[in-house]
């Protein structure tokens, strides 16, 4: 049996698959020869899957160390001949668009799918980023997915695209097909893989140097290759108008939806609820670039307004607007700017896209009774938040506690230089929960140009700034090179996001004399997105041993003089490490590198559960617990504070026995309880 | 033609919300229709608040509920139950729901109230319709592991669902809990299956 039903050689078979899993399906089915990828939430599925039957289909698949490297990989798998796909979350396909927009000049031979995973809601993301504006930007055919069926034949046929016009394919999904589940039935898997071989002048001379002496257009070099790619653009278009992905539903009223990717399952699941006496006009449309403008012409010739329905920016809608313009000027569009029926942020969704139904077709949407709203305002008065937190027992706590005295310290030794403003810059990963202020107090928006709160009394208000991977020591350099001295200049980051982006700002640092304190929480696992392998595991995505790289030795290599490494268990250590590193930097006008060191909580307690071993807890020894809560401070979700007596407690559901608590305790008041032992008897 | 069936699953992560929408899927794949499944995952840390909107029938596109739009509530959590019935038990909604609390970090460390669960269990039966609650983590455990608590609560669903036309009936549920479980869990499964059919059983006479 294979590992995973994807794996399973039975045309027919009906699974219920996320959308995620279905894009693997179809690259198996493809028989993709070539898989590479960053991890990244709602994306991580596909290579978390193919990972465990690569080997069943001699298919290499591998976490690469960012996605721009992923999808250089892949085009170099693609024009050899292989098939390729590189995937992604949105927030990386801005990583890849520097090889994305080139490889365009000139295309490939084997079939190349770019797969980038969408967030409307900003789930898991930073931005709510829509990445298709981006891939009609380099000018290549895009498909959507309306469920997981369309998700899983999309990536097939998307090989069989890119090698009949010779370029990418782009495959967009978004969070509700990537991670939602959808009953999927099986098709053939080819059979007959690729070959693989190398023609400098494959159909065309120079083919794979952009800058090759090749003639087109009556130009030479890259503008001849842009020439030549822009005549595939005009066969897609053509081709578009044939696509299995596009149809037209005729409806007996003239109203006309064009519904993209998923939010035709909204538009279909909505009609079926409202009913309405008369059935619209439907456009469902797979190909969001190029659109099908022969079934466009159909639906404008048959309806008298047309609604828009597609989850991310209004892309369809201004396509069709430019098109209408030329086309049927007096014909009014609804959708996300024009007449606006739906919102430009946040996701579709059911509700929304009834709602809009209901007001572009004029018949009632439904609605809770007010009786029943009055009970839903009752009840929900006794209902309490689930904040989200860093796990109980997480070694990143003990470093943000370490940080948070080393930055009071060096503000207290440096007063007569500094104001006492600090800066901690934040990255991306488990740890960027140190700017979710779970506990926020309400902060009124500071008129002052200067912010004075230093103080915060929980790990969840740590981080100042946060926007992208690596952004954080790259930030950090140009609040130091723009004169900011009134404290101490700090960023983090994990270990996978120092490989993925970290390396060449720190390089940078070096080079150009910042003197910041750098901290690399290396957890040894992409732990946010699912515990991927990361460069510092040891390990490859299909688990083969690989080296382990260790933070400090690269750092070193770029000339990092002064690194320590330290055990975030041992809270002591790490402030200490941290305030002699804010100095050094400070002192010596150069960057520092402090590498807190401890495998992720989670990965240990799995395993020493799968062993079969028994973890003690906590307990606080009320008589000895004074009350202070400094150990509620350390924000671990296990350690509670009891209002009523006064005293702190452990939650013993959620503590793994690491320690951390005891440790911060000033008057010795946290004991193992006498059961089992400690994580730190098992793993030290 | 099956009337369309729509359950939520509530919980915290690490509870087995995903798995127990998994086993629900594979049932009404059994039975021929088709269905869908709404998860967001949240991140890879524990605890966090989670739920899934499982929809199943001929006809069905999207992957998530409307309002009061739940036929069944599944609650993993009281807390969670009670924030998801809230918004999407439908009035004659049926209900069976673990009592095992799981407190948020906001109650433990003292800015939030856990409410008293059996005013969740009470605002659970106003907004819906038959509620069962009972502590299935212990069930689980007894049956031999706690880990086999979302199985106990489908078994309590089961029996719950006896008698109304819906696409789901006992057997079809443990078929599927057999074929989703791993081999050597099996046998404890169905026996935690068993023990929530009957406690379910109980509560309704
Ligand atoms: C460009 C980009 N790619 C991928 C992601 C998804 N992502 C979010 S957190 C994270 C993992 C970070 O891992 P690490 O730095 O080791 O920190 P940990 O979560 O292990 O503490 C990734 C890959 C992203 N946000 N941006």
């Amino acid at each position: 049996m294979p590992k995973h039903v994807v794996g399973v050689d039975q045309p027919g078979l009906r699974a219920v698959l996320i959308g995620n899993e279905a894009v693997a399906r179809g690259a198996i089915e493809a028989a993709a020869q070539v898989v590479a990828g960053y991890p990244g939430t709602p994306s991580s599925e596909v290579i978390e899957t193919l990972s465990l039957v690569a080997k069943d289909f001699g298919m290499h698949v591998e976490w690469s160390v960012n996605e721009k490297v992923a999808l250089d990989v892949a085009v170099g798998a693609a024009i050899v001949g292989a098939r390729a796909m590189a995937t992604m979350k949105n927030a990386g396909t801005n990583w890849v668009m520097d090889m994305f927009a080139t490889v365009v000049y000139g295309g490939v031979s084997g079939g190349l799918v770019v797969y980038s995973a969408d967030d409307p809601d900003a789930f898991y993301s930073s931005t709510e980023q829509d990445t298709r504006p981006l891939a009609k930007a380099v000018g290549v055919l895009i498909l959507e997915p309306k469920d997981q069926q369309e998700a899983k034949d999309m990536a097939k046929a998307g090989f069989d695209y890119s090698e009949r016009f010779e370029l990418p394919v782009f495959l967009r999904s978004v969070t509700r097909i990537c991670h939602s589940g959808g009953d999927v039935e099986f098709g053939e898997i080819r059979r007959s893989r690729n070959k693989v071989f190398f023609d400098r002048h494959y159909k065309l001379p120079f083919r794979w140097n952009v800058y090759g002496p090749f003639k087109y257009g009556g130009k030479v070099g890259p503008t001849a290759k842009h020439a030549w790619q822009l005549e595939r653009i005009e066969e897609i278009k053509d081709f578009v108008n044939r696509s299995e992905f596009n149809w037209i539903e005729e409806g007996e009223v003239p109203l006309g939806i064009v519904a993209s990717g998923i939010g035709y399952s909204y538009v279909k699941d909505a009609l079926a609820k409202l009913k309405p006496d008369g059935w619209p006009w439907i456009l469902k449309v797979g190909t969001p670039y190029p659109l099908p403008e022969e079934a466009l012409r159909k639906l404008i010739d048959n309806v008298d307004k047309i609604l828009v329905v597609e989850e991310g920016d209004p892309f369809v809608e201004e396509q069709l607007y430019a098109f209408m313009k030329e086309y049927s000027p007096e014909k009014p569009i609804y959708g996300k700017t024009r007449r606006q029926l739906v919102l430009r942020y946040g996701e579709l969704g059911i509700a929304q896209v009834v709602n809009a139904l209901a007001r572009f077709l004029g018949v009632e949407a439904p609605n809770i009774p007010a009786g029943r709203r009055a009970v839903k305002g009752e009840v929900a008065k006794i209902l309490a938040p689930r904040s989200s937190a860093l796990c109980p027992g997480c070694q990143h706590l003990g470093t943000y506690w370490g940080l948070r005295f080393a930055l009071i310290k060096a503000i207290s030794k440096f007063r007569g230089r500094m104001k006492g403003v600090w800066i901690v810059n934040g990255d991306i990963g488990c740890y960027e929960q140190g700017g979710y202020g779970i506990f926020a107090k309400e902060i009124e928006a500071g008129e002052a140009r200067e912010s004075r709160r230093v103080m915060f009394n929980n790990p969840y208000e740590i981080l100042d700034t946060n926007y992208i991977m690596g952004g954080g020591i790259g930030v950090a350099q140009g609040e130091f090179h723009a004169g900011y001295r009134d404290g101490p200049i700090v960023a983090v980051a994990g270990d996978s996001t120092f490989f993925h982006a970290c390396m060449p700002a720190i390089a940078n640092a070096v080079y150009n004399k910042a003197a910041i304190t750098f901290i690399v929480l290396d957890n040894a696992w992409t732990a946010m997105t699912g515990h991927q392998p990361s460069p510092a595991s040891g390990v490859t995505a299909t688990l083969e041993p690989a080296r382990r790289f260790r933070v400090e030795d690269v750092a070193r290599s770029l000339g990092v003089e002064h690194v320590w490494v330290v055990d975030p268990y041992n809270v002591k250590e790490v402030e200490k490490a941290i305030l002699e590193a804010i100095e050094t930097s400070v002192e010596k006008g150069v960057p520092t590198l402090v590498v807190a060191r401890r495998e992720c909580i989670l990965q240990v307690v799995r395993r020493l559960t799968r062993e079969g071993k028994e973890l003690a807890t906590y307990v606080v020894d009320e008589g000895r617990c004074v009350g202070c809560r400094l150990c509620v401070q350390l924000g671990c979700p296990a350690v509670g504070w009891d209002r009523e007596r006064g005293k702190a407690f452990i939650d013993p559901v959620l503590c793994v026995a690491c320690g951390l608590c005891a440790q911060v305790c000033p008057v010795n008041a946290i004991v193992p309880s006498v059961k089992g032992k400690t994580l730190r008897d098992y793993v030290g | 033609m099956v009337k369309a069936y729509y359950i939520m699953i509530a919980g915290v992560g690490g509870q087995g919300t995903v798995m127990l929408s998994r086993i629900i899927g594979d049932a009404a794949l059994m039975r021929g229709l088709h269905v869908r499944i709404g998860e967001t995952y949240g991140a890879a840390m524990r605890g966090g608040a989670v739920h899934s909107h499982v929809k199943v029938g001929e006809e069905i596109h999207s992957p998530l509920l409307m309002e009061d739009e739940a036929d069944a509530l599944l609650a993993l959590e009281p807390l969670e139950g009670l924030r998801r019935g809230l918004t999407y038990l439908k009035p004659e909604g049926v209900v069976v729901i673990n009592t095992r609390r799981v407190y948020p970090i906001d109650v433990n460390v003292g800015v939030a109230a856990y409410p008293p669960v059996d005013r969740i269990v009470d605002a659970l039966r106003r907004l819906g319709g038959v509620v069962v609650a009972h502590d299935f983590t212990a069930l689980a455990e007894k049956a031999g592991t706690s880990r086999a608590m979302n199985v106990a609560v489908l078994g309590a669903f089961s029996r719950v669902i006896e008698g109304a036309e819906t696409p789901f009936d006992r057997e079809v549920l443990v078929e599927a809990v057999k074929k989703r479980v791993p081999k050597r869990w099996v046998e404890v499964n169905v026996k935690a299956f068993n023990m929530g059919y009957e406690v379910a059983d109980r509560a309704l006479k």
